[in-house]
């Protein structure tokens, strides 16, 4: 362990990686949900003009 | 020490959520205003003439629709998030979508362990770009406020189908050396638009064709300006975290 460099604990292990990847992508997915997608008129109106301006699906 | 990634990926879509706001502020929101004059001309209009075939379609479909179907609702459904005003909510819209787009980055350089870097940055942000806005642009355009559009879920579903489609195909395109690997990236890549998008059955609009045309373009540039901000800054993050690991 001592002899890892800074890139292959960058890298350190597939699992600690696939860990991360899975985890953002689910936090990232729900963000997304909530500001661009969720069909709740509190949300789409606070969000209005920014779901426009990302295309995202509207009214 | 995994809450490193987190914390740079979030950092960086904060930040680009700031640039966002601005660029948003100066080439998109104008243009939605300026639409949403038209647009309340119209739901007038609606009202006083039900009885023609295209605006009661427009008033059932309305019915239908539990999401409000224009901003100057605002207070007959419960109002915004935190009773924020209308840039403030955006603003606070731009951050969330950042920091969110930022953890679909991160998960994706980890998924496929392509690094980002401060030099990779810019194409991982056109990557981006492409699969968020740009290819699903080409089925549903972004949309102005008051334009005709196909069921709301409808397009949701086919929405989100060519995102994740798209991102599959780029990396079979862009991310592996081998033929079949690429000629699939392509069929998947196409096929969303083959299957073709949603589309309204009624396609009159009480908003001018050159508004809708300015915002489309101005959609388009100011997304694209957003993740290659977004792409540079979580590149130079990682390259932070791998000078300091």
């Amino acid at each position: 362990m001592a002899t890892k460099t800074a890139k292959s604990e960058i890298a350190s292990g597939f699992g600690q990686r696939i860990t991360v990847a899975v985890t953002a992508l689910i936090l990232g997915a729900f963000f997304i949900f909530g500001a661009g997608l969720a069909n709740s008129a509190v949300l789409h109106d606070t969000a209005h003009d920014a779901r426009h301006a990302y295309g995202f699906p509207c009214h | 020490m995994m809450v490193r990634f987190f914390l740079a990926a979030i950092v960086a879509g904060l930040i680009a959520g700031v640039f966002m706001s601005v660029a948003q502020e100066i080439k998109v929101t104008p243009l939605i205003l300026h639409a949403e004059e038209f647009e309340n001309v119209g739901e007038g209009d609606v009202e006083q003439s039900l009885s023609t075939r295209g605006s009661s379609i427009l008033a059932l479909a309305g019915l239908l629709n539990p999401v409000t179907t224009a901003y100057a609702h605002e207070g007959d459904d419960g109002g915004t998030l935190f009773g924020l005003g209308r840039l403030s909510g955006t603003i606070l819209a731009n951050l969330v979508v950042g920091a969110g787009f930022a953890l679909l980055l991160l998960g994706v350089v980890m998924l496929t362990g392509i690094p980002i870097t401060a030099k990779t940055g810019v194409l991982w942000g056109a990557a981006g770009w492409l699969t968020f806005q740009f290819l699903p642009a080409l089925g549903l355009p972004p949309e102005l406020p008051g334009f005709p559009a196909a069921e709301l879920a409808d397009r949701q579903v086919w929405w989100v189908a060519t995102v994740i489609l798209s991102a599959v195909g780029l990396y079979l395109l862009i991310g592996r050396p081998e033929t079949w690997s690429k000629i699939a990236g392509v069929i998947v890549l196409a096929s969303p638009h083959l299957y073709g998008a949603p589309q309204p059955e009624i396609i009159t609009s009480d908003v001018p064709a050159l508004l809708a045309a300015e915002f489309a373009v101005a959609a388009l540039a100011t997304t694209a300006f957003f993740w290659v901000v977004l792409g540079l800054l979580m590149g130079a993050a990682m390259d932070r975290l791998d000078e300091h690991a």
